[in-house]
Formats: C-alpha cells, sequence, structure tokens
C-alpha cells in the first residue's frame, strides 16, 4: 500500500462546501447553547439556511470552475482518491442541499416547540445530516463511504426523536437506530470481504484488483456483494427490508420524515450507484462472468419486489405518513431500476434516468410533505380522512397537492411522469421486459392510492370548516416544488439532455 | 374589381348561425318573435347568396377564395377558409332559398308546437352548418361541417321525440349516415397522407388529380374515390345506404323538405362534384358511381309504386332522383347533376310543402285515405300539380330539362344506363299520378273538414311552383346557359332529339296508366296485386331491405355485442376484482409483517437475504 497522502491547504479549496457546512454546524450549536431561551430559534433555522445556501454556492462555483477550456468537465481527486470532486457527486449534492433547504424553509413558522422542544438542534443538526450525504455522494474509498454514511445515519437517529414529548418519537428513533444499525453492520460485513479478498478499500484500486480476485475466491466477492445488497436495501428500504421505514416515518417529525425519505434515501443511493458501478463496469468489460447476471438480477428482483410491496401495501394504508412511506419504497424500487439494467445492452444514460427521477422525486415529495404537515395540524391527525373537503377550505393548496399527486401516480405533463417514462424506456431498451411491465402495473395500481387523496379533497365535504392556516414560507416553498414539479414535466427534454452533458459516463464514474 | 360580395361570402353561413345563438339564448320563451328570427336571418343569407351569384353571372368573375392557418403542429398545416366558385354560388343560393321558404312556411306548420323556438334554432343551426359545407375550400373543414349537418339532421328528426318511431328513425339515420361517413373520414385520412404537402383543399387536389399521371397511383385514387363516394353514399341515400331517407320522414314535414329532399341530401351529390377530379381520374370509380346511380334511381322507383304514405312516397322518389344526380356524375356530366339538384331542390321542396299542407288539411299521411281534395284545397292541389309534373319530366316544367340533361349524358355513355334511367322515370310519372289522383281527384273519403292553409304556408308553395316551372330554362338543349357557367366549357349538345322524344313519352304514359287506373277505372287496382301479389308485396317491403339489415347485421351485431358483454361482465371484471382482491392480499400481509416488533423486522431482513442469495445462486444448480 502506498503511503497515505495528507490533506493540503489547496485541498481545503475544493472541499468548500463541506467546510462551510462543518463550520456552520458548530457555530450555530455555539450560539445555540449561548442564546437565552426566550428567543424563538427560528434565528437558527434561517441561519441553517444560509448555510446551506453558502454551501451550494460553493457547488455551483466548483462546478463551473472544473470546466476546461472546451467545457469538457474535470475530476479532481483528493487524499489519493478516496474523495473525489465529479459532476455525479456535485449535481447530487445539489439535489441533497436544495432538497434540505426546502424542507427547513417550509419548517420556518410551521414548526411549533410545543412539538419540537428542541428547535435549535432540529435545525442545525440537519446540516452534518446534509455533510454525511454529501461526503456519500462524493467518495472514492469504502472508508469514506462509511464514514459519510454513519454521518448522516446517526444525525437522523437523533433528528427523529426530535418529538421528545412524545413516545411514538423516540420509539420510531429506536427502531431506526436497531435497524439502521443491522443495515450499516450488513454493509461493513460486506466490505469487509472485498477489503479482505484485494486489499484495499479505495474503489480504482479494488477495480483494478478485481480480476484477480474473481480467479482466487469468487465466491467470497459473492458473498461480499450479497451483504452489501442486503445492507443498501435495509437503508433504501427496499421490500423485504422495508417494514421499518413505515414506523420511522409515522413516529419522526413530519419535516425529518421528508428529509428521511428524500435526502437520506438520495444519499443511500449516491453511495450504491458509486459502489455498484464500479462492479458493473468490471462486468461489462469482463462479460464472461456469470455473477454479472446474477447480481444484475438480484438488483433487477429487489427493485421489482420494491415496487409491487410499496405499491400494495399503501392501498390499504390510512395514515399519510405510513402511506408515503410505502410510496417511497415503491419509488425506491423504481430509482434502482437503472442500475440493474445491462449496462452491455445499449444503456449508457444510467445516471440521467436515475438523476431526473431522483430530482421528480425530491420536489414531489418535499411538496406533498409540506403539505401534509398543514393539513395534519388543521385536522388533528395524519389520517386521509383530514384531506377530506380540502378543495372547499383551501382550493390552490388543494390545487397543488392535486399536481404533485398527479406527479407520484406518473400522470402527465409532470416530472414523476416523465421520470418514469425515462426508466421505462431503458427497460424497454435493453429487453428488460418483465421489469418494465411490473413499472407499468404498478404504476397504475398506484393510481388508486393517489386518487383516494384526490377524492378526499374534491368529493367529501371535511368535518373543519376553518381554512387552512399556511405560513409564507410554507407556502413559498409548496408552490416552487409545484413550479418544479411542472418545469420537470413540459421541459424533460432540454432538463435530461442538460444532465446528459453534464457527466461523460466513463470520465466521471469510471476510477481510473 | 376592388371590392366584391364575394369577399364577404363568409357572411353567409354566420347569419343563420347567429339566429341560432340568439334563439337559443332567448330560450323556449320567445314563441312569437322565434320565427322572425330564423327568417330574418336566412333572409340575410339569402340575399347576399343572390348578389354573389349575380355578381359572377355579370362579368365572369375569377373564383375567390380566403384562408387563415388554422393550427400549425410541426411542419404540418391546416388551414380553414372559403372559397366561391360558380358551382358554390349556385349551391349557396339553392341552399339559402329553400331554407328561407321553408323557414315562412314552418311559422304557420309548427304554430301549435310547444318547442317552436328550439325548432328554429335547430333549422338555422342546419343552415348555418349546410352553408358552411358549401363555402369549405377544402376537405378538412368541408368534413367538419358535412358532420355537424348530420348531427342538425339527428336533432331534427328526433323533434318530435316523444314518438318513438321519430326517436328510432333519428337513431338510424344517424348510424346508416355514420358508416358513410367514416368511408369519407378514411378517404381524408388517405388524402392527407398521399397528397403533397398535405394538402387538402380543394384547388390542389383539383390540379393534382387533374395532370396525367400524377404523382398518386391509379390504386389509390380509385380507392379514394369510392371511400369518398362511400360518404355520398350515406349522406345521399343511395343503394345500400338508402334505408335511413324514408325513415327519417318522421320529422315535422318542412324538416323533410329542407333536409331530406332539397339540401343535406344534396350534400353527397355536391362532394362528388367537388371532389370530381379524384372521381375522373380512376374509370373504376367512374363506372361504380354510374352503375349505384342508375341502381338506385330504379330500385328506388319501384318501391314508391307501393308505398301508401304520401311522405315516404316522396322519400323514395328523392332516393330515385339522388340516384340519377349520381349516374349524371358517374357519366361524367357535372352540369347535368348540378343542374338536377338545381331544379329537383325547388319541385321537391315544393312536393314536400304541398304534402305538408295536405298533411295539414286532411291530418293523415295514407293517401288511401284521402280523396277530392283538390275542391277544398285549391292553391295546394295546383301547385302540388305543378311538382309533380316537373317531377315526371314533362314540359315545359323544370325536372323535364335537367331529365333530359342526364338521360342525354347517359345514353351518350351506355345505352343500358339511358334504358334504366327511362324505365326509372316510367316509374316516376307513374306513381306520382297514382299519388296525385288518389289525394286529389275522386270523391272525398272523409267528412268535409279538409280546409285550405293558411296564407303564409301556401306563398311559398307558389313561389316554389313558380320557380319549378320556370327553374329549367336556365339550361335547355337549346341555350346551354347553366353547363357553361359551371364548367366553363361550352355545352356539347347531345343528339337529344330522341332522348327528349323518349322521356316526354314516357311520362305521358306513366300519366296516362296512372289516369286509367286511379281515376277512370277501365283498369283494376288490384290488376297487379291479384296477378302477382308477391311482387306487390316485395315492393311494399321495400325489397325486404330494412328486414335484410336486421338479419344479416343488426342481430349478429347485437348477439356479439351480448357476448362482448358477458365477456366483459365475467373475464374482464372477473380479473379486475381478483387483481383487486389479490393486491389488498398483499397489502393485508404486508401489514401483518409490520407488528411493529424491531426483531421481526431485522429477521425479515435476514430471511430476505438468505433467500435472495439462495435463490439467485441456487438457480445455477437447478
Amino acid at each position: 500500500m502506498e503511503h497515505l497522502q495528507t490533506l493540503t491547504w489547496t485541498d481545503a479549496w475544493y472541499l468548500a462546501p463541506e467546510v462551510t457546512l462543518s463550520i456552520a454546524t458548530i457555530v450555530l450549536a455555539l450560539l445555540d447553547l449561548v442564546l437565552p431561551r426566550r428567543i424563538n430559534r427560528d434565528i437558527i433555522g434561517w441561519l441553517t439556511l444560509a448555510g446551506l445556501l453558502a454551501s451550494a454556492v460553493f457547488v455551483v462555483w466548483l462546478m463551473f470552475d472544473f470546466k476546461d477550456l472546451e467545457g469538457a468537465a474535470q475530476v479532481h481527486t483528493l487524499v489519493g482518491g478516496s474523495y473525489r470532486i465529479d459532476d455525479f457527486g456535485n449535481l447530487l449534492k445539489l439535489v441533497f442541499i436544495g432538497a434540505s433547504a426546502f424542507i427547513v424553509f417550509s419548517s420556518l413558522g410551521t414548526v411549533r416547540d410545543e412539538e419540537i422542544p428542541i428547535k435549535g438542534e432540529f435545525y442545525y443538526l440537519l446540516l452534518p445530516a446534509v455533510l454525511g450525504a454529501m461526503v456519500m455522494s462524493s467518495s472514492g474509498d469504502l472508508i469514506t463511504l462509511f464514514v459519510g454514511l454513519e454521518l448522516l445515519s446517526i444525525t437522523s437517529y437523533i433528528l427523529v426523536a426530535a418529538r421528545k414529548n412524545a413516545s411514538q418519537s423516540s420509539e420510531a428513533a429506536f427502531k431506526y437506530v436497531v435497524t439502521g444499525g443491522v443495515a450499516s453492520a450488513f454493509i461493513l460485513y460486506g466490505m469487509s470481504f472485498l477489503y479482505g479478498v484485494i486489499g484495499s478499500t479505495n474503489l480504482a484500486d479494488i477495480m483494478s484488483g478485481m480480476q484477480g480476485a474473481m480467479e482466487s475466491s469468487e465466491a467470497l466477492i459473492y458473498v461480499s456483494l450479497f451483504l452489501m445488497t442486503a445492507g443498501f436495501a435495509a437503508k433504501l428500504a427496499l421490500a423485504p427490508f422495508h417494514v421499518w421505514a413505515s414506523d420511522v416515518y409515522q413516529g419522526a417529525p413530519t419535516p425529518v420524515t421528508a428529509f428521511l425519505a428524500v435526502v437520506a434515501k438520495g444519499a443511500a443511493f449516491a453511495m450504491l450507484y458509486r459502489i455498484f458501478f464500479m462492479f458493473m463496469t468490471y462486468f461489462t468489460l469482463n462479460t464472461d462472468g456469470v455473477m454479472k447476471h446474477d447480481v444484475f438480477l438480484a438488483l433487477a428482483v429487489l427493485s421489482a419486489a420494491a415496487m409491487i410491496v410499496g405499491t400494495a401495501g399503501a392501498l390499504r394504508q390510512r395514515n399519510v405518513k405510513r402511506l408515503l412511506a410505502l410510496s417511497g419504497v415503491a419509488n425506491a424500487g423504481i430509482l434502482l431500476i437503472p442500475l440493474a439494467l445491462d449496462l452491455t445492452r445499449l444503456h449508457s444514460s444510467v445516471f440521467s434516468e436515475f438523476i431526473y427521477y431522483l430530482i421528480a422525486y425530491a420536489v414531489m415529495n418535499i411538496g406533498a410533505f409540506s403539505v401534509l404537515t398543514i393539513v395534519a395540524r388543521s385536522a388533528g391527525n395524519e389520517t386521509i380522512s383530514g384531506f377530506a373537503g380540502l378543495y372547499h377550505r383551501a382550493p390552490w393548496t388543494a390545487a397543488g397537492m392535486t399536481i404533485l399527486l398527479c406527479s407520484l401516480a406518473g400522470l402527465p405533463v409532470t416530472g414523476g411522469f416523465f421520470g418514469k417514462l425515462f426508466i421505462l424506456f431503458a427497460t424497454v431498451q435493453t429487453k428488460t421486459y418483465w421489469l418494465a411491465a411490473i413499472l407499468l402495473v404498478t404504476t397504475v395500481v398506484s393510481y388508486a392510492v393517489y386518487f383516494s387523496f384526490i377524492r378526499q379533497m374534491y368529493l367529501r365535504s371535511g368535518e373543519v370548516d376553518s381554512g387552512l392556516r399556511l405560513s409564507w414560507p410554507a407556502a413559498v416553498s409548496i408552490w416552487l416544488c409545484v413550479a418544479g414539479t411542472l418545469v420537470l414535466g413540459f421541459l424533460p427534454k432540454p432538463i435530461l439532455e442538460w444532465i446528459d452533458k453534464l457527466f461523460e459516463l466513463p470520465f466521471d464514474m469510471l476510477v481510473s | 374589381m376592388s371590392t366584391s360580395f364575394a369577399e364577404y361570402a363568409w357572411l353567409v353561413p354566420v347569419f343563420p348561425l347567429a339566429a341560432f345563438a340568439i334563439l337559443t339564448a332567448m330560450g323556449k320563451g320567445a314563441r312569437k318573435t322565434g320565427p322572425w328570427i330564423g327568417i330574418i336571418g336566412t333572409l340575410a343569407s339569402l340575399v347576399l347568396s343572390l348578389c354573389i351569384a349575380f355578381e359572377r353571372m355579370t362579368d365572369n368573375a375569377d373564383d375567390y377564395s380566403k384562408s387563415i392557418e388554422w393550427l400549425q403542429v410541426g411542419s404540418l398545416k391546416l388551414s380553414a377558409g372559403f372559397e366561391v366558385t360558380n358551382l358554390t354560388s349556385l349551391m349557396l343560393v339553392v341552399v339559402t332559398l329553400v331554407s328561407f321558404l321553408v323557414n315562412v312556411y314552418s311559422q304557420g306548420y309548427m304554430r301549435d308546437d310547444d318547442r317552436i323556438s328550439t325548432f328554429f334554432a335547430y333549422v338555422a343551426l342546419f343552415t348555418s352548418s349546410m352553408l358552411g359545407l358549401v363555402l369549405s375550400d377544402n376537405l378538412l373543414t368541408f368534413y367538419i361541417f358535412w358532420e355537424l349537418v348530420g348531427v342538425c339532421s339527428f336533432l331534427l328528426v328526433g323533434f318530435w321525440y316523444h314518438k318513438p318511431e321519430a326517436k328510432a328513425a333519428a337513431k338510424k339515420a344517424f348510424i346508416v349516415t355514420r358508416i358513410g361517413d367514416l368511408g369519407l373520414l378514411i378517404a381524408l385520412l388517405l388524402l392527407f397522407w398521399y397528397m403533397p404537402d398535405h394538402a387538402l383543399d380543394f384547388t390542389t387536389i383539383h390540379n393534382v388529380f387533374s395532370t396525367p399521371g400524377g404523382v398518386i397511383s391509379v390504386g389509390i385514387t380509385t380507392l379514394i374515390a369510392l371511400l369518398i363516394f362511400v360518404g355520398a353514399v350515406g349522406k345521399s341515400g343511395q343503394f345500400p345506404l338508402h334505408t335511413w331517407l324514408p325513415d327519417a320522414m318522421e320529422g315535422p314535414t318542412p324538416i323533410s323538405a329542407l333536409i331530406h329532399a332539397a339540401t343535406m341530401v344534396a350534400a353527397g351529390v355536391f362532394l362528388v362534384a367537388r371532389t370530381f377530379p379524384i372521381f375522373e381520374a380512376s374509370d373504376a370509380a367512374m363506372t361504380t358511381v354510374a352503375v349505384i346511380g342508375a341502381f338506385t334511381a330504379i330500385f328506388a322507383a319501384s318501391i314508391g309504386l307501393a308505398q301508401n304514405d304520401i311522405k315516404r312516397i316522396l322519400a323514395y322518389s328523392t332516393v330515385s332522383q339522388l340516384g340519377y344526380m349520381m349516374l349524371a356524375l358517374g357519366v361524367g356530366s357535372v352540369s347535368a347533376a348540378m343542374f338536377h339538384l338545381f331544379t329537383h331542390a325547388f319541385f321537391k321542396a315544393l312536393l314536400f310543402l304541398g304534402a305538408g299542407s295536405v298533411i295539414h288539411g286532411a291530418h293523415t299521411q295514407d293517401i288511401r285515405e284521402m280523396g277530392g281534395l283538390g275542391k277544398t284545397m285549391k292553391i295546394t292541389a295546383w301547385t302540388f300539380g305543378i311538382g309533380a309534373l316537373a317531377l315526371s319530366g314533362i314540359p315545359p316544367f323544370a325536372g323535364f330539362w335537367s331529365k333530359d340533361a342526364i338521360l342525354a349524358a347517359a345514353l351518350d355513355k351506355n345505352g343500358i344506363l339511358f334504358a334504366v334511367g327511362a324505365i326509372a322515370a316510367f316509374f316516376t310519372a307513374l306513381y306520382m299520378a297514382r299519388l296525385y289522383f288518389l289525394v286529389f281527384a275522386g270523391k272525398p273519403k272523409q267528412d268535409g273538414h279538409a280546409h285550405e292553409s293558411p296564407s303564409v304556408m301556401t306563398v311559398p308553395l307558389i313561389v316554389l311552383a313558380i320557380l319549378s316551372v320556370v327553374a329549367g330554362f336556365v339550361d335547355t338543349p337549346f341555350k346551354g346557359w347553366l353547363g357553361e357557367w359551371l364548367t366553363g366549357e361550352a355545352p356539347e349538345h347531345h343528339g337529344s332529339g330522341i332522348v327528349m322524344v323518349v322521356s316526354v313519352a314516357v311520362g305521358l304514359l306513366g300519366i296516362y296508366i296512372g289516369w286509367l287506373v286511379y281515376v277512370k277505372g277501365t283498369v283494376r287496382r288490384d290488376a297487379v296485386s291479384s296477378r302477382a301479389p308477391a311482387l306487390v308485396r316485395t315492393l311494399e317491403r321495400k325489397y325486404y331491405i330494412d328486414e335484410l339489415y336486421d338479419l344479416l347485421i343488426v342481430k349478429p351485431l347485437r348477439s356479439f355485442g351480448k357476448a362482448l358483454q358477458a365477456f366483459d361482465d365475467y373475464i374482464v371484471d372477473g380479473v379486475v376484482r381478483l387483481a383487486g382482491y389479490s393486491t389488498s392480499a398483499l397489502g393485508r400481509l404486508n401489514s401483518r409483517l409490520q407488528s411493529g416488533q424491531v426483531q421481526t423486522y431485522a429477521l425479515t431482513a435476514l430471511i430476505g437475504i438468505v433467500i435472495l442469495a439462495l435463490a439467485i445462486a441456487g438457480r445455477r444448480f437447478w
């Protein structure tokens, strides 16, 4: 093993987004301690937002700074390739930061002290969580990846428990700790096999060492892959590893639920894509192995199971957060599809499809959760009947929610529709027809799930007559989500082309 | 010519449309003013149409057309516009004139109807659609108006919807003509596909198909022409889609005059005339048109011999006369067809309105129950007689000249077609004589409460009667003015001396026999029916065409529908129920799994990965 490269001051520039978040976390933590109790902690929320935006500015800066004269992207690696600044990472970072910013923004003025007594912590703890997600999307080394994963996970455990007075919240946090720990254990165990066989944790080294390792100890690689698959499946809440999701989503404060559904899930996907894409590339270059088919098949089966179980489970669910948790299970299945498709069969736009749908998924989920926060507050419960007669109480919010639901259901012209459509095209292109069929059938069944909201909103008369109280940040973020959904629906082609152009696949992901 | 009336031709359909809008807005309350709005709307159209037509007659004006881009999708452009040619201006005059007279007449005829303003609204909408159809400069807008006309016809035939027969007739008219419309639609799509630049306007169609060895192959041309003809067959009640027209007589009588005699059924003929270059490019299509036309002419005329409902006789006569027009088109004479359309519009409207007057007075439609009405209904009798003579082709009435032109054109082409046409003319004269003598001659069969209709009804009759006398002189074998005006070519004079003689002879013979049978009584009325009862019965039952359709098409379709319904009820719904049940069962299983026990969750995950690994790796060893 080569000697460890140390971090230099010039490298710090490339880490500016991460460093910003770290500093912001520390400053805000101190501020929260120093500030007298009577001061509303919303100020910390605004500062959290500012920290996130500053970090986002740096990410964008880096993205453009990295273009050389011809406009082609460049990759910068730090610390012996254990950290990579590339377009894949940068784009995902933007998604994570943006999603978190939306969540913070819509919580401002909505989250009350009675619900979350530790409002200050609630806000600033999102920062290390996002930092963990960013590390996960930007790492080229198993250890860095795992550190990022744990940073995100542990912060999330705390956030889930933020409703300190509600036993449901503590229970959810406990379950999340246990299942999250089990998942981490699976992943770490799988990684250790890989390290044992190849002798390196660096993804580039692993790839170059695969050939030899496959010859000497194929079975161990097999075991490693399956253990990691199981761990990620649990993190992503893919069926049958999804059971924790409903409990945790229900127990957590709604903004945290949104965070789990969007950022935590997206980050786990980022890590999964990082690691598995390396395997995919290896398999693509060495087409003879039987293992290749097994891995593709395992992922495809998991994705199919998630779509079926998530959709079927959501059908009978009355609690909206549990319902959205199951909808998230189905959507995780869809997000997994691009990776589960055989790359050798003319399918190179894996990342465009994945990121496009991830963005659409993020936008529609955050919007839906924001609406849910307000509606549940007004109705006093989180069941679907809380939406009854929403159209008569708050016609505009109902209209916005309808658009978000259409996107979730995958109806044109919304981001969700085109996201699903692109992924469907990919399945057909690679002749994975059975997966395409499952995607279509579950989509159709999911109409019943989402239309039950619409039925409640328009056709039922609610018991609550009063109008909906909507704080202006919540209203703005809901409408930004709706607008984003529609923009993704109306301009799918330019956006997809832009993502396509942004990363040239081999350059960004192939760890050379 | 800086400004011309033709530039304002688009206003012609707008007036009745405005009348329709106003009438609809006013609702049912406008019993008194409603009819006047309809009359004024059509009068305005009539005046403008006459101005346009006279303008075109004085100086041989160029065709005027104007179109706007309607919508553009990618490189595909659809335009909408209007075109004024001699042909369209003639049609404008015919449609507006008949429509105006029918409006005036209806004011009397429909006086006691509860929904009189609705009636006038429908009539106005119908007139507007028909005028739009006439003015359209391309096949697409033509098709839209064509369908609108169909809808209006449906509304008007079923106007008395409390009568089950009227409802059935409206449905039948709509469905049967839809079969034809489908043909036209397919033709339109084919044209759209094959035409250069997807052009659908009549000028381009004319240019493309007139050039010999054109861009579109003969096979496709024939196909398109035949499909267009299918549309025309449906609308113009040609065999085998003629069955709806006689049934459509269930509508109010003015409607029969307006739609099912003078204008809407003429739309099919007009369509063929408008797209005539396509037909000319295909001999097979021309032959088909001629044969179908000739066959319909004699077929419907023979049915007319044995009917007893005054309106049904006239309906079959319409079918027969439309057959003549098709025959004329099939033998290549657009001018003869349009000439006959022109004269027929007047005398057939006259006959229907006269029949309405008779029904109004006698309160029955069965001619066997009438008789001697000539004494009490003098104006009706006289005008009806003029119409009958015109229809029978007796000089100097209008029908003679136009029928003569058609027969001459047919003789020029094919002797058999001519013979068929001549025999049909004999039948025509015979059934008209039977109708006229039974209704107006002889002794009254009812108590003498039959009375003449009010002047609001008789004045249109007189106007139409005058037109039925003089309309024929616009194109006689001696001076072929109309043909020249329409086609722009000097008319060719067929050796029509013999045609004229034959035509007059069969007409007079038909009337004479009718007179012998129904007035003089020299020949017994049951002379034929006692010797050949089967023949008469067949004619009475209209060759059993309706029964045949019922047996061959309606019944199989209905049982097919029943089978499909059973399939839907048991198989499809069953699958849906099964899918719903199994999905929700899966959902239940999922909730069972979510016991809230975190140990179970971890165990599920563990079992899951073991099963997955075993299944994936294990399938190699199977």
